[in-house]
């Protein structure tokens, strides 16, 4: 994942447990490091900076299993790291699963930041509603631009939120990657990111109070409107800069979230 | 031959006889926790919607998503307000104790239990800043990053004083820690609620029973040996633990940088114009023009981050080179923080960047440090102890072939 990318996040496949030997688990210095153990009652004596030389041949064929085991452990590991971050190759097509397994859930990463290339166009999502007014009649709002919402927020701020760069941005992404070109959901994870991406639209109409008040939002609908960054002035490129938009189904909104959730 | 044998036995002994690295691994753990906290305390109005069992990813979805990946989460325990309130406070708690260096080994399990369980239970409000201080939380457990500047250096130190006048300072707190933290953990096992994937419940199981070990070994063996060899494998572990941070540092680098050269807008020098005009990237929109504005401009810096990015991993075979990469990158994440609005990512990579900061160099900035507090607090800046406890390694590497970390 990366300040850009967007559902890299979302570990992907079912995860099988990874088969990593354990690190042997590192002592805690209880007692001050080095030169004392426990310093209650330990009687001078040499510590590691004598070195292996010190001990009797058990303890050395010991720490030589450990300088072993530790340098297979530290390697494999950034092996694996290495195969997870690296394009599709001839070891990772034959030996992915394993690869996999390794790393996932705790280890995943993506450091393509902003590449290969930059995202070159701005993705805003936008909602409306079928809103209950307190007297009972029933209206369609306008389109409100939750995208410009979050980037007014983050406009002059020297520490935008995660609530405002990156969750409904990367719920965005995270909808679009597990959705066919119907809208329709594809998996567990279609599922999920549906039920996501609507829990954050009724939240944020209800920051908006999109329904007024003692009104409750019904239904609603989602669109995504897509617009090219424009060309820098100096470059002679012509690119299209009007929008495209991609509208969701209405999804009804179940009367206890409509209500509920954070405010 | 004779020559290779030497060298590999001289390596031994240097990765066997200390934990390398004190000035380094002591500023990572201080970065990294300092990171983690400040974003914690910066998102403590909006901790229920990033996180709580009521926000926009419920504790439900949570769930569904976890019974599949099998990450870990404590806040997948209960739905309760009150445990997701325990939590967070306590993850702020682990942030503040490790900083300081409280009982540093401990705390940086508890750390890494507070990153992985808000992480792991939202993980789609997370970006690269997130990812850094995920990997990190994890290597640190395995690192001696209390060894300088740390509470526990100056108990160490203190210690040693008493003991030099023959009086005991006996350990109360530590044991207290040990049997609250493996009551916890007993309870946990026994409740069944370790159902993720195996490696984190065994890591915690790990570090308690080691730690128990230590105890044992340091009281009740008789030969000095016992107590030899445990630390030598602490040490080594230390090691290969500084050595992964280093490595993974570089893999973010190389991996940033080389598929930026796969891109058409990296290879006509645009690319930085564009995220300057994404909405969420943008604090400054003026700024963002003003720079924007110059087409060379922007493309000595596409060129040159792409440049830094792919070279930087290289360079660790020359320290003066390397130090000069990495005074550029900390600066290009320092404007990043601010340019492109993306403070914690950039911190979580300076503070990545910095276990390749030179040994002087950090103690000279300790020593900055220290009388700034002392003229702060009057008292004397009595958390960051001057000197060197207890690690009286050559400060600069001699060897200029050597890669890493004490470089």
């Amino acid at each position: 994942m990366d300040a850009n990318d967007g559902r890299s996040n979302a570990p992907e496949g079912p995860h099988v447990p990874a088969q990593q030997p354990p690190h042997p688990p590192p002592p805690e210095p209880q007692a001050p490091p080095q030169p004392s153990y426990d310093p209650a009652d330990a009687p001078a004596h040499p510590d590691a900076r004598l070195g292996v030389a010190a001990l009797s041949l058990r303890y050395q064929v010991g720490a030589a299993l450990a300088v072993a085991v530790v340098a297979v452990a530290a390697l494999v590991h950034l092996g694996m790291v290495f195969l997870h971050v690296a394009p599709s190759n001839t070891v990772t097509k034959q030996h992915g699963k394993a690869i996999d397994e390794w790393i996932y859930p705790e280890f995943e990463q993506n450091w393509k930041l902003f590449a290969p290339n930059p995202l070159q166009q701005n993705i805003e999502v936008q909602v409306r509603a079928d809103v209950r007014t307190a007297d009972g009649t029933t209206r369609t709002t306008g389109w409100y631009d939750l995208s410009a919402e979050d980037g007014a927020a983050i406009d002059g701020n020297l520490l935008p939120s995660h609530t405002e760069q990156n969750e409904l941005r990367r719920a965005w992404d995270f909808l679009t990657a597990t959705h066919d070109a119907e809208n329709r959901p594809v998996g567990l994870r279609g599922t999920l990111a549906e039920t996501y991406l609507r829990r954050i639209v009724v939240l944020r109409l209800g920051r908006d109070d999109a329904a007024g008040p003692g009104g409750a939002v019904q239904r609603v609908q989602v669109r995504s409107r897509t617009t090219n960054v424009p060309p820098p002035e100096w470059s002679d490129e012509q690119v299209s800069t009007t929008p495209e938009y991609r509208l969701l189904p209405w999804w009804p909104v179940p009367a206890d979230e409509a209500a509920g959730g954070v405010r | 031959m004779n020559g290779f044998a030497l060298s590999v036995s001289r390596g031994i002994a240097r990765v066997t006889e200390s934990a390398l690295g004190p000035y380094q691994s002591a500023v990572i753990r201080i970065g990294f926790a300092g990171t983690w906290l400040l974003f914690l305390l910066r998102e403590l109005p909006h901790r229920q919607e990033l996180y709580g069992p009521d926000g926009p990813w419920s504790w439900d979805l949570a769930r569904q998503l976890i019974a599949d990946n099998g990450a870990f989460t404590a806040l997948m325990w209960s739905d309760g307000q009150f445990w997701f309130e325990t939590v967070y406070a306590l993850a702020v708690l682990a942030s503040v104790l490790l900083l300081l260096g409280w009982r540093t080994r401990t705390m940086s399990v508890l750390f890494m239990v507070g990153v992985l369980s808000l992480q792991n239970r939202s993980v789609f409000m997370g970006d690269g800043g997130d990812n850094v201080l995920h990997l990190m939380s994890l290597y640190l457990v395995f690192t001696r990053c209390g060894r300088v500047w740390s509470l526990d250096a100056r108990r160490a130190a203190r210690t040693r004083e008493a003991r030099a006048r023959g009086e005991r300072i006996p350990d109360r707190v530590g044991p207290v820690l040990w049997v609250v933290l493996g009551a916890v953990l007993v309870a946990v096992t026994a409740a069944g609620r370790f159902d993720s994937d195996w490696f984190v419940p065994a890591l915690l199981w790990g570090v308690w029973l080691a730690q128990a070990l230590w105890w044992v070994i340091g009281r009740y063996a008789k030969s000095y040996e016992p107590r030899v060899l445990l630390d030598v494998v602490a040490n080594v572990i230390h090691n290969g633990a500084l050595f992964v941070i280093a490595s993974e540092a570089c893999l973010i680098y190389a991996t940033a940088g080389w598929y930026k050269i796969q891109g058409s807008r990296w290879q006509d020098g645009t690319a930085v114009y564009y995220p300057l005009h994404l909405d969420y990237f943008s604090p400054w929109p003026a700024l963002a023009d003003l720079l924007a504005g110059n087409g060379t401009m922007v493309m000595l810096v596409t060129y040159g981050t792409v440049i830094v990015q792919v070279a930087f991993p290289f360079t660790l075979f020359n320290r003066r080179v390397k130090n000069v990469l990495l005074a550029a990158m900390m600066t290009e994440h320092a404007v990043i923080a601010v340019l492109l609005g993306l403070p914690f990512f950039s911190l979580a990579m300076i503070a990545t960047d910095s276990v390749f900061l030179p040994t002087s160099f950090l103690r000279r900035l300790g020593g900055w440090v220290a009388r700034a507090c002392g003229r702060l607090f009057a008292r004397g800046g009595r958390t960051v102890p001057e000197g060197d406890p207890g690690e009286p390694r050559a400060p600069e590497n001699p060897e200029p072939s050597h890669v890493g970390f004490t470089a």
